[in-house]
C-alpha cells in the first residue's frame, strides 16, 4: 500500500509559475505544428509525399528509440514490424475488403503481441545477440514477403489501399492522409515524451544499465522490458499501417537494411532523445531528394555521411545541442563534502513499524543453504543464519569467503541448490527479488549500481517503484494526470528529504557520473531507506568513505535501528561494525564458523586466526 | 542424395569461409563487419577485371586478394577503430560498418557499372564424377581450400603467440594491451586475415557467378547465416561448420523440396536452430551439447 503523499511545501509556488511558462510554450509548439499540418494538407503532391514519408519514418525512428535508448535493446526488428502492418493492411483492405481503421486495431494488437513474443525469446540473449536475434526474424519476414508470390506480389508488391476521404463538412481541411499522418506522429511523441516525464523514466534507464538495482526496488524487469517492446512493435506495426497508404508495399522497403537504417536515423538524431529520432527520420529520407546525382554518389555520399556522424557525433544532433545548452546554463559545483550536512535523522526515515524491537522474533531465516556458481565449488555449505526484528546483524569473514553470495541468496539475485530463506516466516526462496522487495526487504550493491546518466535524486526515485501504485500503467499520459504530477512532486521531494538525511543532499541535481564514489553509497542507502523497509541488506556499506563518512554512515544506520529496522551488513571494517552490531555471524569457505555478540566473536580464538589475522 | 551432399558441401564452405571471415573480425574487436560480402566482391571485381586485360589469372587473383586487404584495413581504420576508441560497448559500428558496406558497394556499381561481367573459368571446365554424383573441379578447390584456411586458422589460434595474442586481446583489450600487445596490431592483422578469407570464397565461386558488384548483398547475408547458426561468434571456426550445415540444407531444399526452395529453407533452419540455441549450434552455451573442452577444465 502507498503512503499518501501531500502535495504542499514551500517551494511549490514558484514551481508553479515555471510549470504556467512551460504549458504557454508547449501550446505555442502544438499550434505551430498544426498550423504546419494545415499547410501541408493544402500543398502539392511532391512535397505531401516527401514530409509523409518522413513522418511515417519519424514514428518507426521513435519506435526504436524507445527500446534502444530507455532499454538499451537495440532491435533491428523494426523493419520487419512495419512490414507486417502494412502487409496486413493491404492485403486485407484490398482483396478482403476490411475497414481501414479496424484494421489499425488489428495491426496494433497483433504486431504488439508478435512483438512481445519476439522480445520474450530474444531476451534470453542480451546485447549484441538481442539485435541479430530481431534482424534475423526481420531477415525471415522479407524472405517470405519475397516467395509468398501468390499472396504478397513477390518482389512487384502490392499497390496499397486507398484512404478514406474526409466527409464533405470536413474537406476545407486538406487532404485527410496528412492530418493521420502527422497526429499519428505527434501522438507517438507525446506518448514518448510523457514517458520520459515519468517516473518510469529512471525504472526503465536503471533496468537498462543497472539491472539488479531496479530488480531489488521491486521492478519485474523482464516482464517491463516484455511490454514496452510490445508497444514499440505496436508503434512500427502502426506506422506500417500508415505506410501503405502511400503506395506500393514491396519487400525492399522492409528489409533488413531499413531496420539498419531506421538505427541510423536514431543514431544521427541522438539517442535517447525526446525530437532526435524525428530529425534523424527527416535528415535520411528526405536526403535523396535534396541531393540529386548520379544515384551511386549518392549512396556514397550517404554512406559517408552516416559514418562521419555516427564518429564525430555519438550523441547525434539533438545530444550535441542539449550539451551545449547545459553548459551555457552552468552548474554550481557544490563545496561541501559528504559528512558536512549535518542535518542528521532526528525525523523518521522509516515508516517505523509498530512492533517492538525487543520482541525477538526471527525476521530473516536461512536453513542449510547451498549454492555452488556453474560447475565449480561449493561457494556456501549448510548455512544457518537466523536474524531476530529490530537486530543489525553483521557478516563477516576474509575475502571469497561467501558474504556476497550469501546477500544475494537472501535477496533474491541467486537461486540457492538447496535449502530455505524465509522472511517474516514466508518462504522466499524461490521468488525473484521483485517479489521479496514487496515483503519489505531491500539491499544496495558492493559496487554501486546507479544510472550515472540521471541525479541522484532520479536515482533515488527508482527506490520508490513499488511504493506508488500504477507507475507503468500511468506512464503513457503520466504528465496529462493530475494525479501523475502530484505523485511526481511528492516522489521528488520525498527523494531529495531521503537524500538530505543521508548526508548528499548537496548533490541532487548533479548526474551521478559527476559524484564523488562516497555519494554514490550513500545514494544507494538513500534509495533503499525512502522506500521505508522493514529490513535492509547492505554489502560493503562503508567502502571508499572517508574516516568522517563513515562516522556519519554509522549515525544513520543506528538512527535507523531505532526506528525498527533490520539490518544485516557485510562489511571489513570491523571498528565501524561490531559497535553497531546486535550479532555478528563469521564465515570461512562458505561456511558458518561462528554467530555471537561482537564480544564472543572478537574474543574466540578461531575468528582471530582466520580473520583478525592473529 | 550424394550429388546435393557434394554440392551443398562445396558451395557450403563457401558460406562457411565468408562466415568464419565475418567471424574472425567479430572474435578480435566484438563487432560484425558488415562490409564482409563487399570485401569478397571487391576480390571478385578486381580479379575479373584484371584478368579480361589480359593479365595471367594467378596474378589477377594475387592483385584482388591485396586490394580486398587493404579495403579490409581501411574499413577498420574508418569505421570501427573511431568507434571503439569512444565507446567500446556502443553499438555506433553497426552504422559505421554498413555505410563503408553502402560505400565500397556503389562506387564499385559507379566503376564497373551494375550489369555482371565475365569472370575467368579457372578450373570451373573440369568434371569429376565421384560415385554417382559429379562435382567440377572448382567445387573440389573450394572445398579443399575450405578445409585448408579453417584447420589453419585454428592451428594459428592455438599454438602461436600471435594466436593467443588475438585470443587476450578478444578477452579484454585493454588489459591486453596493459601486457604490451599492440591491439591495435592485432585488430588490422585480423580484418586483413578476414578480408583474404573473404577474398578467397569469392575467387572459388567467381566462376559461376560472374562479377557483380551486389554480389556482396546475397553473400554477406549467408555468411552471416552461417556464423549465426554455427556459433561462430564464440568460435571462428563453428562458422564454418555452420557453412557446411546451410550448403546441405540450401542444396538439399533444392533437390528435395523445389527449385525455389534454397530461398527460404535456410532461414527456417536458422530460426530453428537460434530457438534451440540462440548462440549458435556448436556454441558453449548449446544446452543439447557442450564442447568437452568446458568440462574437461574444472578436472
Amino acid at each position: 500500500m502507498a503512503p499518501a503523499f501531500d502535495t504542499h511545501s514551500g517551494a511549490a509556488a514558484p514551481r508553479l509559475r515555471i510549470g504556467r511558462w512551460r504549458t504557454a510554450g508547449l501550446a505555442a509548439v502544438l499550434i505551430a505544428y498544426l498550423a504546419a499540418t494545415a499547410y501541408v494538407a493544402h500543398t502539392d503532391l511532391g512535397l505531401q509525399s516527401l514530409v509523409l514519408v518522413a513522418a511515417v519514418f519519424g514514428i518507426l525512428a521513435i519506435s526504436l528509440d524507445l527500446v534502444a535508448g530507455m532499454l538499451g535493446l537495440y532491435s533491428l526488428g523494426q523493419g520487419g514490424f512495419f512490414g507486417l502492418g502494412a502487409y496486413a493492411t493491404t492485403i486485407l483492405a484490398n482483396d478482403y475488403g476490411w475497414n481501414v481503421f479496424g484494421l489499425l486495431v488489428l495491426v496494433l494488437a497483433a504486431t504488439g503481441l508478435i512483438g512481445m513474443a519476439v522480445g520474450a525469446m530474444s531476451l534470453r540473449v542480451s546485447g549484441l545477440y538481442f539485435a541479430i536475434t530481431t534482424f534475423i526474424f526481420t531477415l525471415v519476414l522479407t524472405v517470405l514477403a519475397t516467395d509468398m508470390v501468390t499472396v504478397t506480389g513477390g518482389l512487384q508488391g502490392l499497390l496499397g489501399p486507398a484512404f478514406p476521404d474526409f466527409p464533405a463538412d470536413l474537406e476545407w481541411l486538406g487532404t485527410p492522409l496528412v492530418w493521420c499522418i502527422m497526429l499519428a506522429l505527434l501522438a507517438c511523441l507525446g506518448l514518448v515524451w510523457n514517458i520520459r516525464h515519468s517516473p518510469l523514466y529512471p525504472i526503465l534507464l536503471s533496468i537498462r544499465d543497472a539491472e539488479p538495482f531496479a530488480e531489488a526496488a521491486g521492478a519485474r524487469t523482464a516482464a517491463i522490458k516484455v511490454g514496452v517492446f510490445g508497444v514499440s512493435a505496436a508503434m512500427a506495426g502502426g506506422a506500417g499501417w500508415l505506410f501503405s497508404f502511400l503506395g506500393v508495399v514491396s519487400p525492399s522497403q522492409f528489409d533488413w537494411s531499413v531496420s539498419l537504417n531506421v538505427l541510423v536515423m536514431v543514431l544521427i538524431g541522438g539517442i535517447n532523445t525526446s525530437i532526435g529520432p524525428v530529425v534523424g527520420a527527416m535528415f535520411v529520407s528526405m536526403f535523396p531528394n535534396v541531393v540529386n546525382i548520379n544515384p551511386w554518389l549518392q549512396e556514397i555520399v550517404y554512406g559517408a555521411l552516416s559514418i562521419l556522424a555516427i564518429t564525430l557525433l555519438p550523441d547525434g544532433v539533438v545530444g550535441i545541442a542539449r550539451r551545449a545548452l547545459a553548459r551555457r546554463a552552468g552548474g554550481i559545483a557544490p563545496v561541501a563534502d559528504a559528512a558536512s550536512a549535518e542535518a542528521l535523522p532526528a525525523a523518521p526515515t522509516v515508516a517505523a513499524s509498530p512492533t517492538s524491537p525487543r520482541d525477538s522474533e526471527v525476521i530473516v531465516e536461512c536453513r542449510g543453504i547451498e549454492f555452488g556458481y556453474g560447475l565449480g565449488p561449493k561457494v556456501l555449505r549448510n548455512i544457518d543464519l537466523a536474524v531476530r526484528r529490530g537486530h543489525i546483524h553483521g557478516l563477516i569473514g576474509p575475502n571469497g569467503s561467501g558474504k556476497s553470495t550469501l546477500a544475494n541468496v537472501i535477496s533474491g539475485r541467486l537461486t540457492p541448490h538447496a535449502g530455505e530463506v524465509l522472511l517474516k516466516g514466508i518462504r522466499v526462496d524461490g521468488m525473484p527479488a521483485s517479489s521479496r522487495s514487496r515483503l519489505g526487504l531491500r539491499r544496495t550493491f558492493q559496487a554501486a549500481q546507479l544510472v550515472k546518466e540521471l541525479t541522484p535524486t532520479q536515482n533515488v526515485m527508482v527506490g520508490l517503484f513499488d511504493r506508488v501504485p500504477r507507475i507503468v500503467g500511468r506512464a503513457p499520459l503520466w504528465p496529462m494526470l493530475a494525479s501523475g504530477r502530484r505523485d511526481l512532486s511528492a516522489m521528488q521531494r520525498r527523494a531529495s528529504e531521503a537524500l538530505s538525511l543521508v548526508g548528499a543532499g548537496d548533490w541532487t541535481a548533479r548526474q551521478v557520473a559527476d559524484v564523488p564514489h562516497g555519494i554514490e553509497q550513500l545514494t544507494q542507502l538513500a534509495s533503499v531507506c525512502v522506500a521505508g523497509p522493514d529490513i535492509i541488506v547492505l554489502d560493503e556499506p562503508a567502502t571508499g568513505l572517508s574516516a568522517k563518512e563513515v562516522r556519519h554512515l554509522a549515525a544513520i544506520l543506528a538512527s535507523l535501528k531505532t526506528q525498527g529496522v533490520t539490518m544485516i551488513i557485510i562489511e571489513h571494517q570491523t571498528r565501524f561494525l561490531f559497535p553497531l552490531c546486535d550479532r555478528v555471524t563469521v564465515l570461512n569457505a562458505g561456511e558458518v564458523i561462528l554467530t555471537g555478540s561482537a564480544d564472543e566473536v572478537r574474543a574466540d580464538p578461531v575468528v582471530r586466526q582466520v580473520y583478525l589475522g592473529e | 542424395m550424394l550429388q546435393f551432399v557434394l554440392s551443398g558441401v562445396a558451395i557450403g564452405s563457401i558460406y562457411g569461409m565468408i562466415g568464419m571471415a565475418l567471424a574472425i573480425s567479430f572474435y578480435v574487436t566484438r563487432i560484425i563487419n558488415f562490409a564482409q560480402g563487399q570485401l569478397m566482391m571487391v576480390t571478385v571485381m578486381v580479379t575479373a577485371e584484371l584478368a579480361s586485360s589480359g593479365y595471367p589469372i594467378w596474378l589477377a587473383a594475387l592483385a584482388g586478394l591485396a586490394c580486398s586487404c587493404i579495403v579490409g584495413i581501411l574499413s577498420y581504420v574508418i569505421a570501427v577503430r573511431p568507434i571503439l576508441l569512444s565507446n567500446r560497448f556502443s553499438f555506433g559500428w553497426l552504422v559505421s560498418t554498413l555505410g563503408f558496406a553502402v560505400i565500397v558497394e556503389n562506387a564499385a556499381a559507379y566503376i564497373w557499372g551494375p550489369t555482371s561481367q565475365a569472370f575467368p573459368p579457372i578450373l570451373n571446365g573440369i568434371s569429376l564424377p565421384i560415385g554417382g554424383a559429379v562435382l567440377t573441379a572448382q567445387q573440389l578447390l573450394a572445398i579443399v581450400t575450405a578445409a585448408v584456411l579453417a584447420a589453419g586458422f585454428e592451428i594459428v589460434r592455438r599454438y602461436t603467440l600471435f594466436g593467443k595474442l588475438g585470443m587476450a586481446t578478444a578477452a579484454d583489450p585493454e588489459m591486453a594491451s596493459a601486457i604490451g600487445a599492440n591491439t591495435t596490431v592485432v585488430a588490422i592483422v585480423a580484418f586483413a586475415v578476414s578480408a583474404v578469407y573473404a577474398g578467397v570464397a569469392g575467387l572459388l565461386i567467381g566462376p559461376s557467378t560472374f562479377a557483380n558488384p551486389y554480389l556482396g548483398d546475397t553473400f554477406g547475408t549467408y555468411g552471416f547465416i552461417a556464423m549465426m547458426i554455427g556459433g561462430g561468434t564464440e568460435r571462428p571456426i563453428a562458422a564454418m561448420f555452420g557453412g557446411l550445415l546451410l550448403g546441405v540444407c540450401a542444396e538439399g531444399a533444392n533437390a528435395l523440396i523445389n527449385s525455389q526452395a534454397s530461398d527460404w529453407f535456410p532461414f527456417i533452419v536458422l530460426v530453428l536452430i537460434l530457438i534451440v540455441s540462440p548462440k549458435g549450434l556448436f556454441s558453449t552455451s548449446n544446452p543439447l551439447f557442450r564442447p568437452r573442452r568446458a568440462a574437461v577444465t574444472r578436472g
